[in-house]
């Protein structure tokens, strides 16, 4: 069985991802559906910008986050000054961190999905006599949901996942920071741990099937729901 | 009453129109990339020109100088497309209901009328996409009529059906046009959909109106310029059920008229009585001068000659056979050795298998009564 401090990360790692999901969800949405409808010339460059934390290396991308928010910086003062505590080597941290590593998968499958629904659609659901709102509501937002709901897994498994920005911006607080891949880091350093590292191994690998395995099937059953499959 | 005055550019190509109509259903005919479906949705309000007004009724849904751009929702014009655009997350009865309003007209008479027109009844629990494209265009009328539009605008209703569902398409249109007098706006390239459908054609090429009027004079005179793409005359019938005669393994439709008239087709199930749709091809009709007695066609009637009108090479003869006009296809030589004059009286030969029979009306009987009371 699992000791309490392996269950503390545990439920750590657990609660940071459904914090980055919760508080990327909205942003993700607005993102990918510019992205998925917009004509302008610098769609490709925003695209870029939001696709590059999966091509850097994580621990690069901490270390950006790190100047951005740093404890001397003038974002890092701000939030010292709101809320009178420092963001780097938090909780927050590690939210923020597995949040914009996260974040490109979230926006892709938001906007390929958003991509794939027909704007005739959106049309002749107007042409019949619905408003904006309401066809957004009854057309849109259901033919994406299945698209949404995958791409809502994915960031969630991606974030159980996070280590390298984190390691960097929000370091290995017990209690705080030290979720499951930075616990088993540590406990690769320490001699006699060898059965803690197999046992979170388990449920981190436990838990990321799970998810793939949820977003597969949300993929399958909106191919099947628009016929494409 | 349309009047549309649009103009607008795309890297070369240059569309500039303006065309008025007060007729109920205004055909646009024309070659593929002339310009016909922006027109269409310039109407509907799903694409917006750089220039131009858009007026019915009287009421500004565009004007482009002025800054009035009316909303698609509130223009009140269902659209069917060529793909039938049916929702794929709900089922054909979700689909039916979807607009504001449809549901309560669905429990009413009037919805109990669209679908007997349409034969949805087996379809209501389907999902779109196990639908034939015959099954899915007519999901898309219903709901069209459902939505309680002001008009309808048609994008080539029929041009991704095959033959016999084309054809099908084509009697409901003529039937919610008799029925509903709904006023509609419709694309087509085929001949035989203008012919049928529409009582105003307005004819583009490249860009610009080449011919308005009135469909027949519309594409004689095309074809005068050489212009017309394809020749196709097919006369849609709306008959009744006379006489079934099993020994010879046919049905007799009255064709009204003094003596009563009949016009044999393949056998169909129905009473008597029982109204259903036959289209005729205009180049299987024969003409003789005189009875030429004992024929191997089933069907020699006394027929008037109405018009005669050139159109390309060909000569289509408009004759009134009973209480039905029929159009026929001749070359010129056969027209001037017949000496085809207005007022001349005529033999028409047509043989039986020549009609095909489609169950466009209300009228295949699902429910008791249906089958035997015609609406018109």
């Amino acid at each position: 069985m699992l000791s309490p401090s392996e269950i503390q990360v545990v439920q750590l790692s657990l609660s940071i991802a459904i914090w980055v999901v919760v508080l990327s969800l909205g942003p993700g949405w607005a993102v990918a559906w510019w992205l998925a409808r917009t004509r302008t010339r610098w769609r490709a460059l925003v695209h870029g910008i939001v696709l590059l934390p999966l091509v850097l290396p994580p621990v690069v991308t901490g270390y950006a986050l790190l100047a951005l928010f740093g404890r001397s910086t003038p974002i890092g003062k701000a939030w010292h000054y709101l809320t009178g505590e420092y963001l780097s080597y938090s909780f927050s941290a590690a939210v923020l961190a597995a949040a914009v590593v996260s974040f490109p998968l979230l926006v892709e499958s938001l906007r390929i999905a958003f991509e794939s629904i027909d704007p005739r659609l959106e049309k002749i659901a107007r042409s019949l006599g619905m408003g904006r709102a309401r066809t957004w509501w009854r057309v849109s937002l259901p033919l994406a949901l299945p698209g949404v709901f995958a791409g809502t897994t994915l960031a969630f498994a991606r974030a159980l996942g996070e280590f390298g920005a984190t390691i960097v911006l929000a370091g290995n607080i017990e209690g705080e920071t030290r979720q499951i891949p930075v616990a088993v880091y540590s406990l690769l350093q320490e001699p006699g741990s060898t059965a803690a590292v197999w046992r979170l191994s388990a449920i981190s690998v436990g838990l990321s099937l799970g998810a793939l395995a949820l977003t597969a099937w949300l993929r399958a059953r909106g191919a099947r729901k628009a016929g494409q499959a | 009453m349309i009047e549309l005055r649009i103009e607008h550019r795309w890297q070369g190509f240059h569309l500039d129109v303006d065309v008025q109509s007060a007729s109920q259903v205004l055909g646009l005919f024309g070659p593929s990339g002339a310009g016909k479906s922006s027109l269409l949705h310039a109407l509907s309000g799903w694409w917006t020109p750089d220039l131009g007004s858009v007026r019915v009724e009287g009421e500004t849904w565009l004007d482009t100088q002025a800054g009035i751009a009316l909303p698609i929702e509130a223009r009140g014009c269902a659209v069917v497309s060529q793909d039938a655009l049916l929702f794929p997350h709900r089922s054909v009865l979700g689909n039916l209901t979807f607009a504001p309003g449809a549901h309560k007209l669905w429990n009413t008479p009037e919805g109990q009328r669209i679908l007997d027109l349409l034969r949805l009844g087996p379809l209501l629990e389907r999902k779109p996409t196990t639908l034939s494209g015959g099954e899915q265009q007519r999901v898309a009328l219903g709901r069209a009529l459902l939505a309680q539009p002001r008009m309808i605008l048609l994008d080539e209703p029929a041009a991704s059906l095959d033959a016999p569902m084309a054809r099908e398409v084509m009697a409901l249109l003529l039937e919610i046009k008799r029925e509903w007098k709904l006023p509609m706006v419709f694309v087509t390239h085929r001949t035989s959909e203008l012919l049928a459908l529409a009582d105003e054609a307005a004819w583009i090429e490249a860009g610009r109106i080449v011919h308005q009027g009135a469909p027949l004079e519309v594409l004689a005179q095309g074809g005068r310029e050489g212009g017309l793409p394809h020749h196709d005359v097919e006369n849609l019938l709306s008959l009744t059920v006379a006489q079934h005669d099993a020994d010879q393994g046919l049905t007799w439709m009255s064709l009204g008229g003094e003596p009563e008239l009949r016009l044999a087709v393949p056998p169909i199930d129905g009473p008597i009585g029982a109204p259903a749709t036959i289209a005729l091809q205009g180049e299987d009709i024969l003409l003789a001068e005189a009875n030429p007695g004992p024929t191997s066609a089933r069907n020699v009637l006394p027929a008037n000659l109405v018009r005669r009108t050139q159109v390309g090479e060909e000569v289509w003869v408009d004759l009134a056979v009973g209480a039905v006009e029929l159009r026929a296809r001749v070359t010129p030589g056969a027209a001037s050795s017949l000496g085809l004059v207005p007022g001349k009286a005529l033999y028409l030969l047509i043989k039986t298998t020549a009609c095909r029979t489609l169950f466009g009306n209300a009228l295949t009987g699902e429910r008791s009564g249906s089958g035997a009371e015609s609406p018109r």
